[in-house]
């Protein structure tokens, strides 16, 4: 797979949603093409570079089970009422975020891709519209970062 | 003499078995799933792989592709997951190796780095200090993730004849020591007071926080003397 970074498009679709969401992070976690860990490629409103470093599993972390289930995941209260460990949530951690909405990226039908975005401040439910909204930017993520990936 | 957690010598006793009896049951749970449950699969994956070369039919041959796809999948995760539980490079390689290749997973895993260097010549230390000694370094790291809110760790390693010392130094957030009740820093501590060493936590506020292990090595040979000597007895 093609350094996401260098993709003009994902880069600046990142920042749009941290605009119009308001929010304080928003990350692109993409599965890599050999092999099942999942990897952050590129993110907005980062405070850290710790995310270029950290792979996850599949199955692990936000990004590994989001991918895995193929289903959106939603954390409105960061270390409180989760399943695991803090430790289990390293991009939570290494974002100090509190909040946090993720959806799959799906490519030929299959989930490969996450696009999370997150709040550091104070509990944040993701409003019906909040959640349609980001899920619109990730079927525009699809498109636009389609030929990247290579299945 | 009263332990860091100020348990009596009977509690402590209890405590130390506590602890010894865990690891026992980690190591062969580790142990179970890499030798048992991950042998047993990878039957079942070269089983899958030869039915999937005679099988003709398109359809049923993708299905058992899938299949055998999941399950090298799942035996990947078993050898990992053992491996988490138990590092089987403590027993083989030693106690550097070890935490080395753990810095490996958790720099990929918390996305901090940590710069660990090795002074003096490598010694070698029985299993259970090992164990021990890696358990606290582990928490450490654990607690650095959690909290400290820094990129980088600096760990060092000090070999001497009588003595290993290990600091992990953070110059992140900091915390009040008085101000906290952390039973991880305890458990710490009563793991290295049950092995003969010692854990001495300090921190500030704003600058960082420094953890100082040490181990006595000269108790440790004469451990192993003495157990040698039961050994050659029995």
């Amino acid at each position: 797979m093609e350094e996401l970074k260098e993709c003009l498009i994902a880069v600046q679709t990142c920042s749009e949603v941290l605009e119009v969401m308001e929010a304080d992070f928003v990350g692109l976690a993409i599965q890599n093409e050999v092999g099942p860990d999942v990897r952050w490629h590129c993110a907005a409103g980062n405070i850290t570079d710790k995310y270029k470093r950290i792979t996850v599993r599949y199955g692990k972390g936000i990004a590994g089970r989001v991918i895995s289930s193929g289903s959106p995941m939603m954390i409105t209260s960061f270390p409180e009422n989760i399943l695991g460990k803090s430790t289990d949530y390293p991009i939570m951690l290494a974002e100090k975020l509190v909040s946090s909405f993720a959806v799959p990226l799906f490519f030929n039908g299959i989930p490969k891709g996450v696009l999370l975005v997150g709040h550091r401040n104070g509990i944040h439910k993701f409003s019906d519209e909040e959640q349609q909204h980001i899920k619109k930017y990730a079927l525009l993520l699809e498109e636009a970062i389609k030929s990247h990936i290579h299945l | 003499m009263r332990n860091p957690m100020g348990l009596l010598p009977e509690k402590q006793e209890i405590s130390s078995y506590i602890i010894q009896s865990q690891e026992e049951e980690i190591k062969r749970i580790a142990l179970e799933l890499h030798e048992g449950v991950g042998q047993s699969l990878y039957s079942m994956f070269t089983g899958l792989q030869f039915i999937e070369a005679g099988v003709e039919q398109p359809h049923l041959k993708s299905y058992i592709k899938e299949m055998s796809q999941i399950m090298e999948k799942t035996i990947q995760e078993i050898r990992l997951l053992s491996v988490e539980l138990h590092p089987p490079t403590l027993t083989t390689l030693g106690l550097l190796p070890a935490i080395k290749s753990y810095v490996k997973l958790y720099t990929s895993t918390f996305g901090i780095e940590v710069d660990i260097k090795s002074i003096g010549e490598e010694r070698s230390i029985n299993e259970s200090s090992s164990i021990a000694i890696f358990r606290v370094c582990q928490e450490a790291l654990s607690n650095i993730a959690k909290y400290a809110d820094i990129s980088i760790v600096k760990m060092t390693f000090i070999w001497s004849e009588q003595s290993l010392q290990i600091n992990i130094q953070d110059y992140g957030r900091g915390f009040e020591i008085n101000e906290i009740q952390s039973f991880g820093i305890a458990a710490m501590k009563e793991r290295m007071f049950l092995t003969g060493g010692d854990c001495v936590v300090s921190s500030k506020i704003g600058e960082g926080t420094s953890i100082e292990i040490s181990l006595p090595l000269k108790v440790e040979e004469e451990q192993r003397g003495v157990n040698i000597d039961q050994n050659s007895a029995s």
